[in-house]
């Protein structure tokens, strides 16, 4: 603002001046506070559950079974059964969402069926995570049979991860510069070439990332399995055809059905569930800066 | 600054189909995969749980339980204590309300419905139309107690008294008896089986709860909410009674394991797991079990009533 062009242009009163000035410094004020109360809130709940919960944590909790009418044992079935749903969604939704992603970005022409398509994913995003709930019990459980198992839930989490990994990879393969294609095929290479060895290498931190988020996103969601195939007690599943347990439905249903309330293993499963989303995505942050550094343009 | 053109003339190269055609082979693969070894799976686990072995050789199998919330507890603790005594057998147990497991039981996709209520004739015919024989299988039973804060000075009360004090008509304890302090009323919240069962015994299937009627969610809230209010009244399972609360008589009956019963007690139900036809196999031997010493031990354990 304050560059010398725009001066010749648009002159300031002193007082108008000042006045700008004080104005600027309310809203740094103002937006500092804000993030700092963010940052406060966000590192409260983080320690708040950590003391609540640590003192639940020990090897038979992250081992064991639920014992004595859910008031005693560990949550393990429950913590395999999320990392089952890990899986599964990786499967499902992965491929498709970045396939899907490369093509809208990369290799569709401007069309009405790819208008048609991009709005779809659009509202796929916007729709409430329990109508995918009621959605993948009526097409996974029951009309292809799945019934409750962890193939319906794998398959109804998919499709809620899907808007987020198309619209990463996208938006990931957009921000790489067309100076780079261009220099990739004035050095002779094919598109595709251009795509494989240029393009996606130097966008996977940020395919990657939006892959994670979903992931976590899917990991924490508690309306799309409760109708395909969460269990309130099961054994560790062995395989995608039976129903399982899982972390955040474990939460909810400890902290509201049993007949002898058992706080520890709320707390207990809380502070297991958001550490597991936390570690794995503190360690592709970490990952993708450490990449970002190496591939800077 | 010219347009980024799209590649698609690229993609008629033979390695760039061939990326294609490998990421389409890769889905394919990974869906008929998944999907393949879990069918076959599904078929095994499904006739093990027909064609297992009676009690007493080993019992290998998956059996699925769903219902009553009121019942989930329980039927943990019998899974549990049954799965270690078979390790072969798997057990998963799903809430969700009585009416949630008596649907699944119709769409046959539950061996056990959990059930806190009886089953209705509509649902008895919805099982009939969909080939499902519903059969009631007798786990144990449960009292509802009524009580009362001793300040009240209520010992007893009628069922038709009891009616009018929670659809609100009796607001004061002393036109039914007692001391002159106004009633307090709490009860479950509404998806609680037991706030289904005490509104069709005794508030009346036409008649609905007085608005001040305070919800809580658990039978232990009540106990507590009951001890620390004067005026208060609450309903909880006979398991959850404390000794700081006055347990009322109804219509002369008290809630004792010998009244609930011989059918005495007015308001007793039946804890049930409904099956399609008789339990056969492991469901049969599970069944057999809970009915058993073992099984009715952790009945009493929970606060319900055993059978005999």
């Amino acid at each position: 603002m304050s560059g010398s062009k725009r001066k010749e242009v648009i002159t300031f009163s002193d007082y108008d001046s000042r006045g700008a000035r004080r104005v600027e410094a309310i809203v740094r004020t103002f937006t500092m506070i804000v993030t700092i109360a963010m940052m406060t809130l966000v590192l409260f709940l983080l320690a708040y559950l950590f003391v609540r919960g640590v003192g639940s944590i020990n090897w038979q909790f992250l081992s064991d079974i639920p014992r004595d009418r859910m008031t005693g044992g560990g949550i393990w079935p429950a913590i395999a059964g999320t990392l089952w749903l890990i899986a599964l969604v990786s499967a499902f939704a992965l491929p498709i969402g970045i396939a899907t992603g490369i093509y809208l970005a990369e290799i569709a022409k401007p069309s009405r069926p790819v208008r048609v398509l991009r709005v779809a994913i659009a509202n796929m995003a916007g729709v409430p995570s329990v109508v995918y709930g009621l959605f993948g019990f009526a097409a996974f459980s029951l009309a292809l049979g799945f019934g409750k198992s962890l193939l319906a839930m794998g398959l109804t989490l998919a499709c809620v991860t899907l808007p987020v990994v198309i619209t990463a990879t996208e938006e990931a393969l957009k921000q790489i510069p067309n100076e780079q294609r261009q220099a990739a095929m004035a050095l002779g290479c094919t598109r595709a070439r251009t795509l494989g060895k240029v393009i996606l290498p130097t966008a996977l931190p940020g395919i990657l990332t939006g892959a994670i988020l979903g992931l976590s996103r899917a990991a924490g969601e508690t309306a799309p399995i409760l109708f395909t195939g969460v269990a309130f007690f099961a054994p560790v599943a062995t395989d995608v055809m039976q129903p399982s347990m899982a972390l955040p439905y474990h939460l909810y249903i400890m902290a509201t059905q049993p007949t002898t309330p058992a706080p520890h293993i709320v707390w207990g499963t809380a502070l297991v569930l958001t550490g597991m989303l936390s570690i794995t995505n503190a360690a592709i942050a970490t990952w993708r800066s450490a990449k970002r550094r190496k591939l800077q343009w | 600054m010219f347009e980024r053109k799209p590649i698609v003339a690229e993609l008629t190269t033979p390695k760039a189909q061939l990326l294609l055609i490998a990421l389409f082979v890769l889905g394919v693969f990974v869906l008929t995969f998944v999907t393949g070894c879990g069918n076959a799976d599904e078929t095994s686990s499904g006739s093990a749980s027909t064609d297992a072995p009676a009690q007493g050789e080993d019992l290998t199998g998956m059996l699925t339980v769903e219902g009553s919330d009121t019942m989930v507890n329980i039927a943990q603790a019998w899974a549990e204590k049954f799965m270690d005594e078979n390790p072969g057998v798997m057990i998963t147990i799903k809430g969700g309300g009585s009416g949630a497991g008596i649907a699944a039981l119709i769409n046959d996709t539950v061996d056990f419905a959990l059930s806190s209520r009886d089953v209705k004739d509509s649902e008895f015919e919805e099982g009939e139309a969909h080939g499902v024989d519903i059969v009631e299988n007798v786990t144990s039973y449960d009292g509802i107690a009524v009580i009362v804060n001793p300040a009240s000075g209520m010992t007893g009360i009628s069922l038709d008294d009891l009616g009018k004090v929670y659809r609100g008509e009796i607001t004061n304890w002393s036109e039914v008896g007692g001391n002159d302090l106004d009633i307090v009323l709490i009860g479950r919240d509404s998806a609680s089986g037991t706030f289904a069962f005490f509104h069709d015994e005794v508030v009346g299937a036409d008649n609905d709860y007085s608005p001040s009627m305070r919800n809580i969610k658990t039978n232990m809230g009540i106990v507590s909410e009951v001890t620390g209010n004067p005026g208060a009244v609450g309903y909880v399972g006979m398991g959850y009674v404390t000794d700081d609360t006055v347990t009322l008589e109804i219509d002369g009956v008290y809630g004792t394991v010998d009244h609930v019963l011989d059918g005495s007690y007015p308001l007793s139900r039946r804890m049930l797991m409904l099956s399609n036809g008789q339990p056969a196999g492991i469901a049969k031997a599970f069944f057999d079990w809970i009915e058993g010493p073992a099984g009715q031990q952790i009945v009493a354990d929970e606060g319900f009533v055993p059978v005999n």
